[in-house]
């Protein structure tokens, strides 16, 4: 047995040197940053091709789409109220420089959301919520040029183009991994499209600024209903990074400082609501 | 280094032996290769992406079992032994052993 | 948002602890190969000629775990291809630890040889979907002991 030994071995040969750490910081970053610039790059690109969609198209697509605020019943205090809201529309979209083919549809739904909305093909819905949380025409005039100004944009068939192709490429990398890795692509696969979120939301408040500047002469009572929504959120707002709009503050800073660098001498007062847009809720007398 | 998989080593003699060495690996092929993998799974054939992952585990797994080798003095291994397993999602695991001898 | 920062935490934890872990096993590891290095192995099953003896089978398993964050570095890796690094420092651990625990066996027989060695690993999945969640090593020999 004298042939016979174990001499020790050394370390290291079966592990490899890197530290782990480092290893880690180096896989993230190289991984993130691949997904970043392929999801730029897949959004680009569908963002460009999608606008060659007609605005005819938009529309037969929008409506062929199934939508429970379309279909509400209107009461006859509802139809003066979306036809109030339509005629504004009007008036704003006249001073907003629209195509001839983009036709503007505002709807009206008595639901109390606090929010108004614009989806393919010129639909736009305002939601009862919103209308009471505003005290002048002016507030309403901005969300409602906000909108609008997506719709001219073509924000609405943008992001959806966008969104399916981002999907749709991420989607082939469902196989890979486990269930942490998928949440991880997901989300980096999200930071350039709530960027261009981002980008989009601050465009459409330019843009609605100059309409009612054009409209009532001054951009007073703009700041209402996102000054509304920096009062009630109890939660504090995610960081700008992850959020599909810009930082409210941030918002109202910029429109405050449009409606000082606008001020006119003889500066008009805004414009009142007339009665029968407010609903039974916020006020304590019945509508006529 | 002479390596066999069978007890000795022919037309040598064996002087000292001198115990397990072994040698490990785990490697992952990246993404796209599972993608095609997945298409094959459709089409059936080879998968040439896994294969090739497997060649150089094997290949890199002897060379570590090997380095521990030279490491204590041996110039030969016999009695090599290989072992794969899958230890992480889409990696896969090689793990070759045997006995280091001096052989002249 | 607090999924993300919940990840981080778990992602940290799994980094501190298993860090831990891993270098304590490692010394320990060293140190019981020391205290056992009088029991030879060997894969070979030529036995030499050592008179009257005993032989019997030993084995030694162990499953190790794996922690939050060689999983998520592991997925990572998946993406882009390569070394694992992260689980062979794992499989390293777990391989010696099992000789080791089969040693033991042999020597609490009074053996001084264990020949024809052999190694399993596995792979134990609490879910098959989300990959592998503890990793098993089984050492198995035969320990001659002379008489």
């Amino acid at each position: 047995m004298s042939a016979y030994e174990n001499p020790q071995i050394p370390e290291g040969i079966n592990v490899s040197p890197t530290h782990p750490l480092k290893d880690f910081a180096l896989l993230l970053g190289g991984v993130s940053a691949l997904i970043v610039v392929a999801v730029l790059a897949l959004s680009f690109a569908a963002g460009y091709l999608v606008r060659f969609v007609p605005f005819e198209q938009e529309r037969a697509l929008a409506s062929s789409i199934d939508a429970d605020w379309l279909k509400q019943s209107h009461s006859a205090d509802d139809k003066r109220r979306e036809q109030y809201l339509q005629a504004l529309g009007r008036q704003l979209a006249a001073a907003m420089d629209l195509p001839a083919e983009m036709q503007i549809t505002v709807h009206y739904s008595s639901d109390d959301t606090v929010n108004a909305m614009a989806t393919l093909g010129g639909n736009i819905v305002v939601f009862q919520g919103l209308i009471d949380t505003v005290d002048s025409e002016n507030a309403l005039a901005m969300v409602l040029a906000h909108e609008i100004a997506h719709v001219r944009h073509r924000h609405p068939i943008v992001a959806m183009g966008r969104g399916f192709t981002v999907m749709l490429a991420l989607s082939a990398l469902s196989g890979v991994g486990d269930g942490m890795i998928q949440q991880w692509v997901g989300s980096m696969g999200m930071l350039p499209m709530l960027a261009f979120s981002r980008e989009q939301e601050e465009a459409a408040d330019a843009d609605a600024l100059q309409a009612l500047l054009r409209v009532y002469g001054h951009a007073g009572g703009a700041a209402t209903f996102f000054e509304h929504v920096a009062e009630q959120s109890a939660l504090p707002e995610p960081p700008a990074l992850l959020n599909t709009h810009p930082d409210t503050d941030a918002r109202i800073a910029r429109i405050r400082d449009f409606e000082q660098a606008h001020i006119r001498p003889d500066e008009l007062a805004l414009k009142p609501l007339p009665d029968f847009v407010k609903s039974d809720k916020t006020d304590g007398t019945d509508p006529d | 280094m002479i390596i066999t998989n069978i007890e000795t080593v022919p037309g040598k003699t064996i002087v000292k032996h001198l115990g397990m060495v072994s040698g490990n690996t785990v490697r992952s092929k990246h993404a796209g290769r599972d993608i095609m993998a997945g298409l094959k799974n459709i089409f059936g054939g080879e998968l040439k992406g896994y294969t090739e992952l497997l060649t150089e585990s094997r290949e890199e797994a002897v060379a570590r079992m090997v380095k521990q080798a030279e490491a204590i003095g041996a110039n030969a291994v016999v009695n090599v032994r290989f072992s794969t397993s899958s230890v992480a999602a889409g990696a896969a695991e090689l793990f070759a052993y045997g006995t280091a001898l001096v052989v002249e | 948002m607090y999924d993300l920062i919940l990840f981080l935490i778990l992602l940290v934890l799994g980094y501190v602890f298993g860090q831990i872990a891993e270098k304590r096993h490692f010394r320990s590891i060293i140190q019981r190969e020391a205290e056992l290095r009088d029991v030879l192995c060997f894969t070979e099953r030529n036995v030499p000629e050592m008179g009257r003896i005993d032989s019997a089978l030993v084995c030694g398993s162990v499953v190790i775990s794996i922690d939050f964050f060689k999983k998520f570095v592991a997925g990572l890796r998946n993406l882009v291809g390569g070394r694992v690094s992260a689980y062979e420092s794992l499989l390293e651990r777990a391989r010696r630890e099992a000789v080791l625990r089969m040693k033991a066996e042999a020597k609490a027989r009074g053996a001084k040889s264990v020949w024809n060695v052999r190694l399993e690993t596995s792979s134990i999945t609490k879910d098959a979907s989300q990959g592998v969640a503890a990793v098993e090593v089984i050492a198995f020999g035969t320990a001659v002991t002379p008489r």
